[in-house]
């Protein structure tokens, strides 16, 4: 049997054991396995097939915050995939990536803002730099994680005009998006 | 620069830094031969900059510095007094020149007794520049990049096939969507000339090592990289994903040397060609012999492996037993393989060894 095969039917078994499971602790620790595994992109065919990518954008909208971590992490592995990338475009999910920017938790926050970058296309561009996203990384921008403020400077310098960072500084007074809680705070 | 690296040893301890509980009921089919806590690493999460925490604090930071050397090239490294830890242990920030050289190193010394104390080592991205960062995901980028054209290029015809066998709508939507994406997206088309041009000096030196290494990070039972032939094989792997897939019967077997499987395989050479070829590489071979030095050039030096001693001839039976038991025994101290530097000394010392002995008798 090839290793591809055994791959396909490992990770069908954590996708089978995912949807079936009733314990939240199992599907936590199914779904890490998942978003790490998409960080390889000699499992990219395989979870293309099994559809992982959705998998990942259903969590986004969980009420428990590690499952969207988790599904979030998981779509920053996998996005840079062209072919998971478009079908991520596609099926109009962008806005679920937008959301996770006000999350609480530092690595969702995190994950959502790589994403975003690695999602950027000409045909996404216009969604990803809309004014309330700018504005959010220009507040990101002045964070005092370094982390969150290094991936924010990027975001500003390397994906949106001068103008439109100009704009969104006008305008980030006017609106109050939470930062994440500094994990050390 | 000065005044970044100031700001660079501000320390706090970060959630990331922390050890996470051990995960103890995964089910027996995802439990891997390590305990593990549960955890997803992006490339967020990955650096280049480590935190070693509970070193001893017995004045062994060169003793830990070499220890991690031994995984790539260190480029800083900082005892972090400020940063809180238990008693008698310090705190130690290494920041190392590759990426790849820093996940193995985590993966290899993290949970290791060293001089009497348990490591924990993490990534501390916190460190990193903007510059640094902005790197990271570049490069990211461009490995995902890589690694999926080389699957597209050798497997153009597999995907309707795919779509068939497993009845998937989800796959067969794809082609023209992305099609579309890919032509209208600068991002994309820019990556696509920029990767050949811009990896083209270190390629496939540079690069192997992240192909086979990918997962370290997060080491799966079916991923597992105990193997080190299998590890070794899997660019071929990688570059060569669909036949094995497709058709288990009559996969081909992974090949553990890279150099010597694909150069040729698919170019059309003349007869005289290849014998000269033969020729030439039987000649590279004998000079290679001539020197002493180890012959087997095929083998491609990954991460902390080094190629061998090379193999001095004393002039004389004696001398070179000697030379001979003194090599195995620096291999058998070394156990891991020395650095260059280490390297050069320990030659050295090996011819001075002879020597000395010769003046006794």
């Amino acid at each position: 049997v090839s290793a591809h095969s055994d791959r396909f039917q490992y990770l069908q078994a954590l996708v089978t054991e995912f949807q079936d499971t009733d314990s939240a602790e199992a599907k936590e620790q199914v779904l890490a396995n998942l978003a790490n595994f998409s960080y390889d992109p000699r499992n990219l065919s395989e979870l293309r097939r099994l559809q992982v990518a959705d998998l990942f954008l259903d969590m986004l909208t969980e009420d428990n915050e590690t499952l969207v971590e988790f599904g979030m992490g998981g779509l920053c592995n996998l996005c840079l995939d062209k072919v998971s990338k478009s079908h991520i475009l596609a099926s109009g999910a962008l806005n679920l990536v937008i959301n996770c920017l006000s999350s609480h938790r530092e690595e969702t926050v995190l994950s959502a803002v790589t994403a975003l970058m690695y999602l950027s296309c000409a045909a996404s561009h216009a969604d990803i730099t809309s004014a309330p996203v700018v504005e959010c990384m220009v507040r990101f921008s002045l964070s005092n994680n370094r982390r969150l403020r290094n991936l924010a400077t990027i975001f500003l310098e390397d994906y949106c005009s001068e103008q439109q960072v100009r704009e969104a500084q006008d305008l980030h007074t006017a609106l109050g998006i939470p930062l994440p809680h500094s994990t050390h705070t | 620069m000065a005044a970044e690296s100031g700001v660079c040893l501000q320390v706090e301890v970060q959630a990331h830094h922390e050890q996470k509980r051990v995960c103890d009921s995964r089910a027996k089919y995802r439990d891997g031969r390590r305990p593990r806590a549960v955890k997803v690493y992006t490339i967020n999460l990955e650096s280049r900059y480590l935190l070693i925490q509970g070193v001893p604090a017995i004045g062994v930071m060169k003793e830990l510095v070499e220890q991690f050397a031994l995984y790539g090239v260190i480029e800083e490294y900082n005892a972090l007094d400020e940063y809180p830890t238990e008693e008698f242990t310090e705190v130690y920030l290494l920041k190392f020149q590759r990426l790849q050289s820093a996940r193995v190193a985590k993966r290899k010394m993290d949970e290791r007794s060293f001089f009497g104390g348990l490591l924990h080592v993490c990534y501390a991205p916190e460190f990193e520049t903007v510059q640094e960062t902005r790197e990271k995901l570049q490069d990211r980028r461009r490995f995902v990049a890589r690694a999926t054209s080389d699957k597209a290029r050798n497997a153009p015809e597999r995907k309707p096939e795919a779509t068939r066998n497993t009845g998937c709508p989800f796959e067969s939507s794809y082609p023209e969507s992305d099609a579309s994406l890919a032509h209208g997206s600068s991002y994309n088309s820019q990556l696509q000339h920029s990767s050949p041009t811009k990896s083209g000096s270190t390629v496939p030196f540079a690069r192997i090592p992240e192909f086979n290494q990918s997962c370290t990070p997060h080491s799966f039972p079916i991923l597992s990289d105990s193997n080190p032939v299998a590890h070794k094989g899997n660019f071929q792997q990688t570059t060569e994903p669909w036949p094995l897939e497709k058709n288990p019967q009559t996969s081909i077997p992974i090949q553990t040397n890279p150099s010597a499987a694909g150069s040729n395989f698919l170019r059309f050479t003349p007869r005289t060609t290849q014998l000269q070829e033969r020729q030439r590489k039987r000649e590279h071979r004998n000079a290679l012999a001539l020197c002493g030095s180890s012959s087997d050039n095929q083998d491609i030096v990954i991460g902390p492996k080094l190629p061998e001693m090379p193999k001095l001839d004393m002039d004389d039976p004696s001398l070179n037993m000697s030379a001979d038991f003194i090599r195995d025994k620096l291999k058998k101290v070394g156990g891991t393989p020395l650095l260059p530097k280490l390297h050069n000394a320990a030659e050295d010392a090996q011819a001075e060894a002879p020597k000395k002995q010769r003046r006794r008798i």
